[in-house]
């Protein structure tokens, strides 16, 4: 089959290329868009192509880049930030009854965040605005969890000053 | 337990089509041959692009960037070959395979061997 087989001669339009290599890992972009592109038949063939092979090549990539050893740091030093935060900005938090829950939701997005941040990331070394990128995705993912909890019930979100420490 | 180079039933398909298709061993021709090899079950192009992943950190493939084509809208393929250690436990895994298919055909006979033979002969012809 290859370039070959193929049924067409057009391709996806550019604006869909480009949406499809947004939330494809740097690592692996430049061919999961051409073997896409290759396989393209129609608009909506492409498109459910595209969302049933992103996600599982999103989640190769993490289990390719997160070391278990280094998530379990990552995992402890996110929550002595939050608990630390909590403690200094907002004690009656960590006494109420749902407190530490409330602060493991934040936390538990800051670890995604870190996550994805390395999954997605450049090999090689990375300019300034790649660097700010990552702080700013985790702060950007834990605001949105909040703000997706507070819809619910405001007294479950975790007051903004803990929160922005606990990202930090 | 499972030795870590032990190979699960996807992963043989994945690494016999990679030894198939020879120079020719990328994303879209792995994806059909394993589609091939797997009928009648549907394989989707994501499941074979995490098991190139998985084997190729396992060490039994080898990838590189080709030049990029105008076919593929000018992006680049990622090629792949059969290391040592790939085909060893593929040798190991076809050998596995040929004891099993001998003991089932003694077990259910000739005529059961005949039948399934002629019609995976059918399917590949």
């Amino acid at each position: 089959m290859g370039e070959r087989g193929r049924l067409t001669d057009s391709g996806p339009s550019k604006a869909a290329e480009a949406l499809v290599a947004v939330f494809l890992p740097l690592a692996c972009r430049e061919e999961v868009l051409g073997d896409l592109h290759e396989r393209y038949r129609s608009p909506w063939q492409y498109g459910f192509e595209a969302l049933s092979t992103v996600p599982l090549v999103a989640i190769g990539r993490i289990r390719r880049t997160a070391d278990p050893r280094i998530l379990l740091i990552q995992a402890f030093a996110v929550a002595v930030s939050f608990l630390g935060a909590a403690w200094f900005r907002d004690g009656p938090l960590l006494r109420s009854q749902w407190g530490l829950l409330r602060l493991a939701v934040p936390g538990a997005m800051t670890l995604l965040g870190l996550v994805l941040e390395d999954a997605y990331a450049r090999l090689g070394r990375r300019n300034a605005a790649e660097l700010v990128r990552g702080p700013v995705a985790r702060i950007a993912l834990a605001t949105l969890s909040q703000a997706a909890l507070g819809a619910g019930h405001a007294g479950v979100a975790v007051p903004r000053w803990v929160m922005l420490y606990g990202c930090g | 337990m499972a030795r870590s180079d032990s190979l699960g039933q996807f992963e043989q398909l994945v690494l016999t089509a990679v030894l198939s298709l020879r120079e020719d061993a990328y994303g879209v021709t792995i994806h059909a041959k394993v589609q091939e090899l797997a009928q009648p079950k549907a394989v989707s192009l994501g499941a074979v692009y995490v098991t190139l992943d998985r084997l190729e950190d396992k060490g039994m493939i080898a990838s590189w960037l080709s030049d990029p084509t105008p076919a593929r809208g000018g992006r680049a393929k990622r090629c792949y070959r059969l290391e040592a250690l790939g085909e060893l436990v593929l040798q190991e895994s076809a050998v596995t395979a040929k004891r099993v298919w001998d003991l089932i055909a003694g077990v259910w006979g000739e005529e059961w061997a005949k039948e399934w033979g002629k019609r995976w002969g059918k399917e590949a012809g």
